[in-house]
């Protein structure tokens, strides 16, 4: 297509490819792995703190997914300026 | 019971109304605004234009009139119209004031916050007709979230509006997103699970930002403003919730995910584009937009996509609308995944 950067089409969808996949395996360990967990201590409070450790935990996925995205797109868009921006 | 292939066919022919209804009211705000003097610069044109701004309330406009419309005709769940419009309406009326006040960047998270309150109150009035807190998960099934899920949903809607809000920064860009977006999780939608209230409500969305990106597409002869901006966003972050495209709806928006994600990152605070000291493009004597060499600018999309290639305005809009098909392709994948 013309007037379409294809470099950055083609960079950006190996980063979206593999981030919609490292999504689906997280989502895949939310449902598998953490969302049949029961940790309750206390019967009345257990509910919501089951819910507060479920959340933490896909938290802290997200948290991973969003910095392996940062790495990916530094890699491939900022690499060469990051490089040329260091003293010698 | 299946909605009738009549239901469906009505929802989509009612919803097309919204281009003719939203090109005429985008017309009539240009008129107007003009007039008033609520204009805008498109800083990214030599020439320096002024533009109309706020004339992006034709799509909340035609999307809460069409709704309403379609409940008076008997066609959809009066609830989730409720519902929908509510945030949307809300949305818009954040947009403006953030429009005529000029707030600081952290009033418009909060309050859009606000703008999901009426999907959790329906839904705490009457349970499993507004939204349903089973989440479906691609491949892997579904998860049950009966506490996490409505405490989600403010926060899912301030989300959606304030990244639809962060990535219109060149002509046409958030019109013409919302319109691909919508249109793949439409598509998903007939497909998966053909509601007529979410074929509806999708196929509105569409026809709406298309009837708006007939004006604002390059060169703008409209700007969307944040009323526009916040409440296409709220729309898509309200349907994600009442049709049950949670998940396809976050592959969708990943071009948007991205540039939201890379500016607070860098900037690390919630701020107004007009108050950032480093601009993250520059404007060359061609006319051509250059990533800024600026080690303090955000690393927004457009300066991502401009690295190394300074290009036309044009060019960078095609570029953006190119990876928003990639993101609705894996979108409608996830849909088809999940069945």
């Amino acid at each position: 297509m013309k007037g379409l950067n294809q470099r950055a089409v083609a960079l950006q969808l190996m980063v979206f490819v593999s981030q919609w996949g490292l999504m689906i395996v997280g989502f895949g360990i939310l449902a598998l792995l953490v969302a049949p967990l029961r940790i309750q201590f206390d019967p009345s409070l257990g509910r919501y703190f089951d819910a507060a450790v479920k959340a933490m935990i896909a938290l802290v996925l997200s948290i991973s997914w969003l910095f392996i995205w940062d790495r990916q797109v530094r890699l491939y868009f900022y690499r060469k300026r990051e490089e040329a921006a260091k003293p010698v | 019971m299946l909605p009738s292939g009549w239901d469906v066919t009505t929802a989509v022919l009612l919803a097309i109304v919204a281009f003719p209804v939203s090109l005429v009211l985008t017309r009539f705000f240009m008129r107007v605004n003009a007039r008033r003097g609520i204009v805008g610069i498109d800083v990214h044109k030599v020439s320096k234009p002024l533009i109309p701004e706020m004339c992006g309330v034709s799509i909340p406009f035609t999307l809460i009139l069409l709704s309403a419309v379609y409940v008076l005709i008997g066609g959809g769940n009066s609830l989730m119209m409720l519902a929908f419009s509510l945030v949307v309406g809300s949305a818009a009326v954040v947009g403006a004031l953030d429009d005529r006040l000029k707030m600081r960047g952290i009033y418009k998270p909060l309050l859009t916050l606000l703008c999901g309150l009426p999907i959790v109150a329906l839904g705490l009035l009457y349970p499993n007709q507004v939204y349903n807190p089973t989440l479906q998960v691609p491949i892997f099934g579904v998860f049950h979230l009966p506490v996490i899920y409505p405490l989600a949903i403010p926060v899912a809607i301030s989300v959606t509006s304030n990244t639809t809000n962060m990535l219109d920064p060149l002509n046409g860009t958030m019109a013409g997103g919302v319109s691909i977006v919508s249109a793949a999780l439409l598509i998903g939608v007939l497909i998966t699970n053909p509601a007529p209230s979410s074929v509806f409500l999708y196929s509105g969305l569409l026809f709406a930002a298309l009837g708006f990106f007939y004006f604002n597409r390059y060169p703008s002869r409209a700007f969307a403003g944040n009323v526009g901006q916040l409440s296409v966003g709220a729309a898509l972050g309200a349907l994600a919730i009442l049709s049950r495209t949670e998940i396809a709806s976050i592959v969708a928006m990943f071009p948007n995910i991205q540039n939201s994600f890379f500016f607070l990152s860098k900037i690390k605070r919630f701020t107004e584009h007009r108050a950032l000291t480093a601009k993250p493009t520059k404007l060359l004597d061609d006319g051509r937009l250059a990533s800024s060499s600026d080690p303090k600018a955000p690393l927004t999309l457009v300066r991502t996509l401009l690295v190394g290639r300074p290009a036309k305005e044009s060019e960078i809009v095609s570029t953006i609308f190119g990876l928003y098909l990639i993101s609705a392709a894996l979108a409608l994948i996830t849909m088809i995944l999940m069945g």
